[in-house]
């Protein structure tokens, strides 16, 4: 481990200079990690394990006593555990670098029904916020736009690119649609707001206008040669399931609704985002075998009533029903805040969920569900090389260390502005 | 027998003179004849019986109330045998003949107070005028007299006490000036200030000083319509309006704080604080109406009810039946009913929840005439009194009972003419020589005629009744009861409707003489009693739930006191020299740390005296530490966390905005905080005052505070104060120099001010008399208190630049900055902080939310600590607060703050902060008994709170949390199908609706989200 540890600070310090790191090249040495708690990502551990790979592939996952091929970098890690990249599932990362100035949006297009607008347009790749993201081992995200009733179209991006061409893992993963709330949140209760019957039908004009839209869609002839409208166009594709359908609802009514949306389409890969009630409906959804992009187990109950804990226990609930989910960072500060991802997970599994199916949540299920999984989410042959080595933990905030990460084979630069800064000031 | 109509009635035998100054257009009647009611069942009061009085009423007076007495010679006697005289209803909270109130323009007009919330020169007598329209409907329910006042501003002006007599003003008016009106809300008023309900508080506390000063010495300088009336209201009753039960204790406490106690229109929740509603000795004028049940047929519909909206629905009823029994004086108004005619039918509902029916009465007779100081004058049938009263045919709580008359300062109104007679029976019609059965049934009102012939067996035919005023016309078809043709009646009816008689036509045109005499009464109302209203009634009426305390999902049933307890062979972080010890034992008595060691002996802990009863918890495996200590929190505020609406808010402080009953509290204790600082937010450079809690889940918003702590007060710099955030501003400050500026401005004007004040203190008494004296300006107070040092600062800021400036404008004054907090560019100025001794409380990875913290770090707060300063980490967040434990581990990860110290960050450290560091902080003898139990290592991510203790008082613990949870399953369901029993039964509901409580961050604006 002393040779590579040599590289690795050989290379921070060419790094430290720059504010950004810069993009690592193609993994032209092939490494193995050893005798590494190795977290595979489906729910298995293996002691004292060993990860190989070579052209951003791994070759070899089990015991270190059982490496048979040569590598040209071995890194002893022992006490060290080992981890798929962390997957950020439906994050708005790159699409807005600070909340409150404007210039920096562009999160959310004007309108109510905007499918036609692509994640991927926008994202900046070399976002000062990323590097410091990727540091706590999160090395995939789903990049989502944010507006109306109808969203736009995701990506699937690795974190360590120089632009939008080099980034996307799934170009066009899915749509999304923000189902409407049959709840308005205004009031509280020693000042209720009445309910708004006008609101109400409002809800029901928007859902008729989703279902025409959708209608609509179906209809439309799609080409790929030739587009004809915009819209239509990119709704298409969630109807072959080249891309999923990603139905944002909170609330049981929501999801039902939601859920019996999906099949009156024949929608193949709908998934729920949000769902704070999904283990309230888990029936319907292990039936329908429609999976959750869970909100942030670091809410607040939505109801008064809930159980304190709840949003923490809400992973397990789903585990127990069978509802396959992955966690996801969504709301206040997500960008920025999207580090602590793997602090969500540690939580889910401080109360009820087994700790690696808490890893499952952040790695294989979430690729699964953002449909990257055949080269994403868990140390397994053949799968990409992205993965990660922390000294401790990394579930939790003292074991978290990442030390060394690799993206399909790269090795990536850890450092970050905020590690710059500390430096200066340290020494100041 | 009368036979006038109302308007007869109204012009012919008033007691009253028409207005003796104004020209007539023909004789005046100068004559004034006394009236004589005779043989009623008279109620001087509710509880009071005189059977077969005569009243004897001149001009607008009960001369005599005499039990059989003989009405004087010269009297229009009135016999109204059967029927019973009531005092005459009283409202104290209407808007009758009030305008609608006009914007008011922020820059006053005339002579007013600079605020247009403050509006006390308005007078509710020079607005009023008669509306004969809703006069109407008030009198048939009884009222004849109410208090209006116009409801526009903090303080409203006075109101009138005004007889519904539909007179002129002039006459209608009882008392012109007969209270003065208050609330929290700022009306019409279009000025940014205030725009919080503490800003609210703030400007009337501020605008009764000012009147207390002009009366002395500011008319001499001034010229204010507005200080002038409030300095003059102060002979008034004070009458103010208040949200919820919450804002009852307010009330009571800017009642106390002026020597002049408030009578509070409440809201219907006083149920849930009563032991404090009667310990702060306020009177109420209580609504009569209740919440609707909701619809909660589909089970997921249901979640979006809270157990405690579900609870009041239940309690509601119970208010004032349970504020009776504690003795707390009230009375009723029909404010909030759609129409005055729901008033009976509602207080109905309240005696049937166990509202003593002569209670009932009083709360709308003699109750606001005492409390309006009139008294002497209405609220009962005596003589001497004004002749207010009501003549009914039943008890007025009575099912069925109807008012025939409503008697106004002497002048009678009749409401149903001729309606006391009770037609309805079973007659026999004498047609000559034609003998058939006349049915009449329907109400009083509009009665239903049947006829048919004796024997069981007849056709019965509907007749057309019409029964007014004693005369009757009856027609009907009899050619299927064996006449030829239609039968056509006209008569009178004799006394009580026993007899009718008179001329009619048969068929074929013969005129005869008939005659009805009742055979039997039918008393009932016409329609059967509804079986579904009595299930009702019954139901509505049975037994509620109890009124958990705090009144929230999480409240208790029972009383929690401190009991003695040991805590054994946990690892503790005592945070003190001993750092932390294996296998210890904590022993908590009387709220105090009583020791920390291995193996506390009972015997030794408390030699010789009595031994208390102590209460062993095994904690092998487990980690004890001190409560987590929040430095900058804005849970369980209510109504605004910012006073935006100017620059400088010294004034305001948040601890008069306490929300006791907010589940937040009961979820950070889950959390395991313990203490919190509740901070204004950050709109303006000079902000609130911080009220200081202890997370006392249950107590009122008054105990949670903590006793003789150090006052504290939020100021913020930066983008939030410049306003840079929020579109266009006009404000200064708008850049960071300005901020400055204002503050120095600010703080010069805060020493002149205590420089005067002490200047006048200095001078010998009867120099002073002369002298004029400094006016209160609790702005400039606050500020002053910084400068003395008996004030500290927890200011909001970001960039080295600001941190600096507010270091050299305190270095400058003479003062320190106690804490910076949010302060993520401290790290680039930590040397600088240690020197000036300023505390940091910042985040653990906040960053990128807006331009000034773009340069913010996760390792500021291992970089501080390094240097030297005081650092913790604050949540600013509801949900985050439940997790500092987790925060404070971010400080291992980040800059390799040892673990010891990093469990200070969110206790002791912020305990110094908050200079509280005495009390706790640190699990130590002689300090408070803030204690959390954590299952593991209460830095890993694994860990919970198993159970946290407030001065002893284990207030969350997580098996009892369990049973809660059932608890609160078993209440709701109790109480859907308790709704949906009354839905069947044919109660109003309404569609449940997300309440979702609002959560206040430093930048959230105006009253909750």
């Amino acid at each position: 481990m002393r040779t590579a540890l040599l590289q690795i600070l050989l290379l921070l310090a060419a790094s430290a200079v720059a504010q950004r790191p810069a993009p690592a090249p193609p993994q032209q040495r092939s490494v193995l990690i050893t005798n590494a708690t190795v977290h595979v990502g489906d729910g298995r551990v293996i002691e004292e394990g060993a990860v190989g790979f070579r052209n951003g592939n791994i070759d070899y996952v089990g015991y270190a006593y059982g490496v048979r091929g040569t590598y040209d970098t071995t890194v002893q890690a022992a006490g060290g555990h080992l981890y798929p990249g962390l997957i950020l599932a439906d994050n708005t990362l790159g699409l807005h670098e600070i909340d409150l100035v404007r210039a920096t949006n562009d999160e959310a297009e004007h309108g109510e029904m905007t499918p036609e607008v692509h994640a991927l347009t926008a994202y900046a790749a070399d976002s000062r916020t990323t590097p410091t993201v990727r540091a706590n081992g999160v090395l995939l995200a789903q990049i989502t736009p944010r507006s109306g009733l109808v969203s736009g179209v995701s990506a699937v991006v690795q974190l360590d690119a120089w632009d939008n061409e080099d980034a996307p893992v799934r170009a066009r993963d899915g749509l999304h649609v923000n189902w409407p709330s049959a709840y308005s949140r205004s009031g509280w209760w020693a000042e209720p707001g009445s309910t708004n019957r006008a609101k109400d039908e409002e809800r029901q004009r928007r859902i008729r206008e989703l279902r025409l839209l959708f209608q609509r869609a179906r209809a439309y002839g799609h080409d790929s040669t030739r587009v004809k409208d915009v819209q239509l166009d990119a709704v298409a594709g969630v109807f072959d399931g080249r891309m999923a359908l990603y139905l944002h609802a909170q609330a049981a009514r929501e999801i039902q609704e939601a859920v019996l949306f999906a099949k009156e389409f024949n929608i193949p890969r709908p998934v729920i985002v949000g769902g704070y009630d999904a283990w309230r409906v888990a029936d319907l959804l292990a039936d329908r075998k429609v999976p959750v992009i869970l909100a942030r187990t670091h809410s607040l109950p939505l109801r008064d009533d809930d159980p304190v804990d709840l949003p923490y226990r809400i992973p397990y609930l789903l585990s127990e029903r069978g509802v396959r989910f992955c966690l996801s960072y969504t709301g206040e500060h997500e960008r920025m805040g999207a580090r602590n991802l793997p602090f969500t997970a540690g939580t889910a599994s401080a109360h009820g969920l087994d700790r690696e199916w808490a890893l499952r949540a952040i790695t294989l299920d979430a690729a699964f569900i953002l449909g990257i999984d055949k080269r994403y989410g868990s140390l397994e042959t053949g799968k990409s090389a992205t993965l990660f080595l922390s000294t401790g933990d990394a579930l939790d905030m003292r074991g978290n260390n990442v030390t060394l990460a690799f993206i399909d084979g790269r090795m990536i630069v850890l450092d970050d502005h905020q590690k710059v800064l500390y430096r200066q000031y340290l020494a100041r | 027998m009368l036979r006038r109509t109302a308007l007869l009635l109204l012009s012919g035998i008033t007691t009253l003179c028409a207005q003796d100054n104004v020209p007539v257009n023909g004789p005046r009647h100068a004559a004034k004849v006394p009236v004589a009611l005779v043989h009623a069942t008279v109620h001087p009061t509710p509880g009071e019986t005189i059977r077969d009085a005569t009243v004897v009423l001149r001009e607008d007076r009960i001369e005599s109330v005499q039990p059989g007495g003989k009405p004087p010679a010269d009297a229009v006697v009135i016999d109204l045998t059967g029927l019973h005289i009531w005092p005459g209803l009283i409202d104290l909270y209407t808007e009758v003949g009030m305008p609608a109130a006009k914007e008011r323009e922020p820059s006053p007009r005339g002579a007013s107070y600079w605020n247009p919330a403050i509006r006390a020169s308005t007078h509710a007598a020079r607005l009023f005028s008669s509306d004969e329209e809703k006069a109407v409907k008030w009198r048939e329910q009884g009222v004849g007299l109410v208090l209006t006042h116009q409801r526009d501003g903090i303080a409203r002006g006075t109101g009138a006490l005004v007889w519904l007599a539909g007179r002129t003003p002039v006459q209608d008016i009882l008392l012109p000036e007969a209270a003065a009106h208050f609330s929290f809300r700022k009306g019409s008023s279009n000025a940014a200030y205030p725009s919080s309900l503490m800003g609210s508080i703030a400007l009337l506390r501020q605008a009764l000083y000012d009147a207390a000063w002009y009366a002395t010495t500011g008319r001499q300088e001034q010229s204010d319509a507005d200080l002038q009336a409030l300095y003059e209201q102060d002979r008034l009753p004070w009458i103010a309006e208040a949200a919820n039960r919450n804002d009852v204790l307010r009330w009571a406490g800017l009642g106390r704080e002026f020597a002049h106690p408030f009578l509070v229109r409440g809201s219907g929740d006083e149920y849930a604080r009563i032991a404090e509603i009667k310990a702060s000795g306020a009177s109420l004028i209580l609504p009569l109406t209740l919440p609707d049940a909701f619809d909660v047929e589909d089970p997921f519909d249901a979640l979006e009810v809270n157990v405690r909206d579900m609870k009041h629905w239940e309690l509601a009823p119970f208010n004032a039946a349970r504020l009776h029994a504690a003795g707390i004086p009230f009375c009723f108004t029909a404010d909030g009913l759609k129409e005055p005619a729901e008033l009976w039918g509602q207080l109905r509902k309240l005696v049937r929840c166990g509202l003593d029916s002569v209670a009932a009465l009083e709360a709308l007779t003699s109750v606001p005439a005492r409390l309006m100081r009139v008294d002497d004058r209405v609220g009962a049938v005596r003589a001497g009194m004004k002749a207010h009263f009501m003549v009914t045919s039943a008890h007025p709580l009575a099912d069925g009972n109807i008012i025939h008359e409503t008697w106004v300062a002497g002048q009678r109104f009749v409401h149903k003419p001729g309606s006391r007679q009770d037609p309805r029976g079973l007659y026999d019609l004498n047609l000559k020589s034609v003998i058939l059965k006349l049915d009449v049934k329907g109400t009083v009102q509009e009665p239903e005629a049947e006829v048919f012939r004796p024997g069981a067996d007849s056709v019965r035919v509907k007749a057309d009744l019409s029964f007014k005023q004693g005369l009757v016309t009856l027609w009907f078809d009899a050619k299927k009861l064996g006449l030829s043709g239609p039968v056509r009646l006209n008569g009178i009816a004799h006394r009580d409707a026993g007899l009718w008689e008179g001329q009619g036509q048969l068929p074929g045109g013969e005129w005869i003489a008939w005659s009805a005499l009742r055979d039997k009464r039918n008393r009932s109302n016409g329609k059967a009693p509804e079986p579904k209203r009595a299930v009702l009634d019954s139901l509505l009426a049975s037994e509620p739930g109890p009124v958990w305390i705090p009144f929230a999902p999480y409240g208790s049933d029972g009383n929690r006191d401190s009991a003695t307890v040991i805590i054994r062979n946990a690892t503790v972080w005592t945070n003190g020299p001993q750092g932390i010890l294996r296998n210890a034992d904590v022993c908590l008595h009387q709220g105090r740390i009583l020791a920390v060691g291995q193996k506390l002996d009972v015997g030794t802990l408390f030699p010789g005296k009595k031994k208390p009863e102590v209460i062993e918890i095994d904690a092998t495996g487990k980690h004890l530490t001190c409560g987590i200590v929040d430095e900058h929190s804005h849970i369980a505020i209510e109504r605004g966390v910012n006073e935006g609406g100017q620059a400088i808010s010294a004034e305001v402080r948040i601890g008069d905005v306490i929300d006791p009953d907010n589940v937040h509290i009961y979820r950070q204790l889950a959390g395991g905080v313990t203490a919190a600082q509740l901070l204004h937010g950050s709109a303006n450079p000079m902000g609130g005052q911080s009220a200081l809690i202890k997370l006392r889940w249950g107590a009122s918003a008054d105990a949670m505070q903590i006793d003789g702590a150090p006052a504290f007060i939020k100021f913020a710099l930066g983008e939030n104060v410049k306003q840079s955030n929020w579109g266009v501003s006009d404000r200064y400050p708008q850049t960071r120099m300005g901020v400055e500026q204002l503050m120095a401005d600010a703080f010069v004007r805060a020493r002149d001010q205590a420089d005067a004040q002490q200047r006048f203190d200095a001078l010998k008494p009867k120099d002073r008399t002369n002298a004029a004296a400094p006016r209160r300006d609790l702005e400039l107070d606050a500020l002053a208190e910084i400068l003395r040092g008996e004030r500290f600062i927890s200011c909001h800021s970001y960039v080295q630049s600001e941190i600096l400036m507010l270091m050299h404008l305190a270095e400058r004054f003479g003062f320190r900055v106690q804490t910076f907090t949010h302060v993520l560019e401290g790290y680039k100025v930590a040397d600088r902080m240690r020197t000036h001794g300023a505390c940091a409380s910042t985040f653990s990875d906040w960053w990128a939310y807006k331009m000034e913290v773009n340069e913010a770090i996760p390792y500021n707060g291992a970089l501080l600590w390094k240097k030297g300063v005081v650092t913790g980490f604050n949540s600013d967040d509801a949900e985050m607060a439940r997790r500092l434990n987790q925060e404070a581990a971010k400080a291992v990860k980040y800059g390799g703050v040892p673990p010891e110290d990093a469990w200070k960050f969110v206790t002791l450290n912020p305990a110094k902060m908050l200079r509280l560091d005495q009390r706790m902080g640190s699990v130590e003898p002689g300090k408070d008994a803030d204690i959390v139990l954590w299952n593991t290592d209460p830095l890993s991510i694994g860990a919970r709170a198993e159970m946290t203790f407030v001065d002893g008082v284990r207030l969350y613990d997580a098996q009892r949390d369990a049973e809660l949870q059932r608890l609160i399953a078993a209440e709701r369901e109790r109480l859907i199908a308790k709704m949906l029993a009354a839905k069947k039964a044919g109660a109003t509901t309404r569609r449940p609706e997300r309440t979702r409580r609002g959560q206040w961050h430093c930048e959230t604006m105006g009253e909750e989200p």
